[in-house]
C-alpha cells in the first residue's frame, strides 16, 4: 500500500533533522536557552531585539531564544525517551523470556500482571503517580520505563515460546546446558532485532506521553524546557504569536514521525505495530 | 462461556481492587494527611487530634481494609478545596467526558470506513498513498498540538468554530475531530488488513463466479466480516479514548473528568485526583469486559473455552 522505502527514506531524513537540531545547534554560537532579554520578548522568526539582537526563529515571552530552547528540549525528551526505552525493554525482555521458556505458573503471574497493567489507561497512572511524588527527570525516566514494559514482554514471550522447541534449544538443553545459559546464548540473540523494532515504536510513544504530562504540568519542571511545556506556555498568545506553539510542534513531530515511519517501514503489511491486543479468551 | 465469562469478571474485579490499592498508597507516599489539612504553625496536640478525627493512629492493615471498604461503596473522602464528597464532584462532570469520547468514537470509526472503503473502490494508487500518508501524518501528531492548530485554523484565523468549553454542537466538533482521529492510521491499516485477508476466501470468488459485481461482492459479502476486527479494536480503544479524553478536555476547556482531575493535580487535591482516576480506570475495564463479551456473541467462531 505504502511503497516501504520512500518511508524509510523520509524516517531517515526526519531523524537526521532531529539530529542536527540537538546535536549540532548547541555547538554553534547561538543565544543561552535560559537568558533573558526583556527587550526582545515574543520575537517572530527572524526578528531583531531593540539591543539588535538578531534570532533565527524569534523569542519566547521572556525574551529567550526560541531555536536554543528547542535544541535543548530536544536533548531532554531524547535522554527521558532512552532511559524509559532501557528500562522497559530490560524489564520486558526478561520477563518475556522468562515467561515463554519456563512456561507453568510463572507464566501465567508474569502475563496477569501485563494484562492488569494494560487495565488501566497509563496517562491517568502517570498522572496519579506524577502528581503524589512530584516529577523529575529521572523520576520521569523510570516512570515511563515502568509503565511501557508489556508490549516488549509480550512480544518477546510469544517468541520464545516457539523458540524453545527449535532444535539448537532441545540440544543444548540435552547436553546439560541451564536455563539461563539458553536464554542468555540461544534465545536473546533471536528475539532482538524484534525487540529494537517495538523500541523504536515505543520510543515514539514515550516521547509523546513524556510531552503530553509535561503540556499538562506534570512532566519536566522549568526552568529545563521541554517541548511540552513550551507548548502550553505559548499557547496564551496563540493568536499573537503563534509560532510558540507551531515550532515546538513541529520539533515533536520531526522525531515521532521519525520514529514511527521506521517502525512501520520494518514491519511487514499485515502486521500492525501498537494495535492493543485483547485478552485471549 | 461461562468460565470464560467467570475468567474475565474476576480479572476486572482485580483490576478495580488493584487500582485501589495503588491509591492508598500513593496517597500515604504523599505524605500525612492531616498536614495537608491544618496550617503550619499547628501544634504537636493539634496534629495529633487531627490523626485521632482521621482514623490515623490505627495500624496501617485496618487503614487500608478501612479504605477499601469506603472506596468500594463510591466513598473516597471530602475535597480538600471544596466542602464536599470527592465523588460527587468527579460524578457532575462524567456526562461531559462520556459525550466527548462517544462522540470521538464515532467519528473515528466513520472516518476509517469511509476512507477504507473508498481504498478498497478506487483505481487511482495515488488517492489511497493520500490518504494513507494523511493518516500516518496525523498519528504522529499528539493530541495537544494537534488541538491546538485546529484552534490556531478553525478558531482564530478562519473564525468558524469556538475554541473553548461546552455547550452548541459546534463546541464538540474541533475536540471531537481531534481525539477521534488520533487511531485514523491504526484502524486504516487494520481495516485495509482484514479486507485483504477476505480478498482471498472461497465464497468471494464464488460470488464473483456467480457474476456480482466489484461493489457487491465488497459491500455485501466482504464487509461484514472484516468489520469485526475494526469494531473490536476499536472497542478497546474506546478505553484508550478515555485516556486521551485528560489532554483534549485540558486543550479545549472542556468541563469534564480528565481536567478537573489536571486542575486538582495543581490544587493539590487528592481525593479527587484518586476518586477521578478510580472512576476512569472502572469506565475503562466495563468497557472492556463488554467488548470482550460482545466479541464472542459476534463471532461464534470464537472459542470461549
Amino acid at each position: 500500500m505504502l511503497r516501504l522505502g520512500i518511508l524509510r527514506t523520509i524516517a531517515v531524513t526526519l531523524l537526521a533533522l532531529m539530529l542536527v537540531l540537538i546535536l549540532v545547534i548547541p555547538l554553534l554560537p547561538f543565544y543561552d536557552p535560559y537568558t533573558q532579554n526583556l527587550g526582545g520578548s515574543l520575537l517572530p522568526m527572524g526578528g531583531r531585539s531593540f539591543d539588535g539582537k538578531f534570532y533565527l526563529l524569534g523569542t519566547d515571552t521572556l525574551g529567550r531564544d526560541m531555536l536554543s530552547r528547542l535544541a535543548l528540549a530536544g536533548q531532554v525528551s531524547v535522554m527521558i525517551g532512552l532511559g524509559a526505552v532501557f528500562v522497559s525493554l530490560v524489564i520486558g525482555v526478561a520477563l518475556g523470556l522468562i515467561a515463554g521458556y519456563f512456561r507453568g505458573p510463572l507464566e501465567s503471574v508474569i502475563m496477569g500482571i501485563a494484562d492488569l497493567q494494560l487495565s488501566i489507561p497509563r496517562v491517568l497512572l502517570l498522572i496519579a503517580v506524577a502528581a503524589i511524588i512530584g516529577p523529575s527527570v529521572t523520576m520521569l525516566a523510570l516512570l515511563l520505563g515502568l509503565t511501557s514494559w508489556v508490549s516488549y514482554g509480550r512480544v518477546a514471550r510469544g517468541m520464545a515460546l516457539s523458540l524453545r522447541e527449535r532444535e539448537f534449544v532441545l540440544s543444548a538443553r540435552t547436553q546439560g546446558a541451564s536455563a539461563t545459559w539458553n536464554i542468555r546464548k540461544h534465545l536473546l540473540p533471536n528475539v532482538m532485532p524484534q525487540m529494537l523494532i517495538v523500541g523504536s515504536y515505543e520510543f515514539g510513544q514515550i516521547i509523546v506521553m513524556e510531552a503530553s504530562l509535561s503540556y499538562l504540568g506534570l512532566g519536566v519542571q522549568p526552568p529545563l524546557p521541554s517541548w511540552g511545556m513550551m507548548v502550553s506556555e505559548g499557547q496564551t498568545y496563540l493568536a499573537l504569536a503563534p509560532s510558540l506553539v507551531v515550532l515546538p510542534s513541529i520539533a515533536l513531530f520531526v522525531l515521532v514521525a521519525g520514529l514511527q515511519f521506521l517502525s512501520q517501514a520494518f514491519t511487514s503489511e499485515n502486521e500492525v505495530v501498537g494495535a492493543p491486543e485483547r485478552s485471549k479468551p | 462461556m461461562v468460565h470464560f465469562l467467570a475468567k474475565r469478571i474476576m480479572q476486572s474485579v482485580l483490576t478495580v481492587l488493584g487500582v485501589v490499592t495503588a491509591a492508598f498508597f500513593l496517597v500515604r507516599l504523599a505524605g500525612d494527611p492531616s498536614l495537608l489539612l491544618l496550617s503550619a504553625e499547628a501544634s504537636q496536640e493539634d496534629i495529633a487530634r487531627m490523626r485521632e478525627a482521621l482514623g490515623l493512629n490505627r495500624p496501617l492493615i485496618v487503614q487500608y481494609l478501612d479504605f477499601i471498604w469506603s472506596a468500594l461503596q463510591g466513598d473516597f473522602g471530602v475535597s480538600l478545596r471544596q466542602n464536599v464528597s470527592a465523588m460527587s464532584l468527579v460524578l457532575e462532570r462524567v456526562p461531559a467526558t462520556l459525550e466527548l469520547a462517544l462522540t470521538s468514537f464515532v467519528v473515528g470509526i466513520g472516518l476509517a470506513f469511509i476512507l477504507g472503503i473508498a481504498m478498497r473502490m478506487t483505481k487511482a494508487r495515488w488517492l489511497r498513498e493520500v490518504i494513507m500518508w494523511v493518516a500516518l501524518t496525523r498519528q504522529a501528531i499528539p493530541i495537544f498540538s494537534f488541538g491546538l492548530l485546529m484552534i490556531l485554523i478553525f478558531s482564530v484565523w478562519l473564525r468558524w468554530l469556538p475554541s473553548l468549553g461546552r455547550g452548541t454542537w459546534s463546541h464538540l466538533v474541533l475536540p471531537a475531530l481531534t481525539l477521534g482521529t488520533y487511531e485514523l492510521a491504526l484502524y486504516l491499516r487494520l481495516f485495509n488488513a482484514s479486507l485483504a485477508t477476505e480478498q482471498r476466501q472461497d465464497y468471494v470468488r464464488t460470488a464473483y463466479a456467480k457474476g456480482q459485481g466489484r461493489i457487491q461482492v465488497l459491500l455485501g459479502h466482504m464487509l461484514p466480516n472484516a468489520l469485526l476486527p475494526l469494531v473490536t479494536v476499536a472497542g478497546i480503544n474506546l478505553g484508550l479514548l478515555l485516556g486521551g479524553t485528560v489532554v483534549t478536555e485540558t486543550v479545549f476547556s472542556w468541563p469534564g473528568v480528565g481536567r478537573l482531575i489536571v486542575q486538582s493535580v495543581s490544587q493539590r487535591d487528592f481525593p479527587v485526583i484518586i476518586a477521578g482516576v478510580f472512576l476512569i480506570s472502572l469506565m475503562f475495564v466495563v468497557i472492556n469486559l463488554i467488548v470482550d463479551i460482545l466479541y464472542g456473541i459476534l463471532d461464534p467462531r470464537v472459542r470461549l473455552a
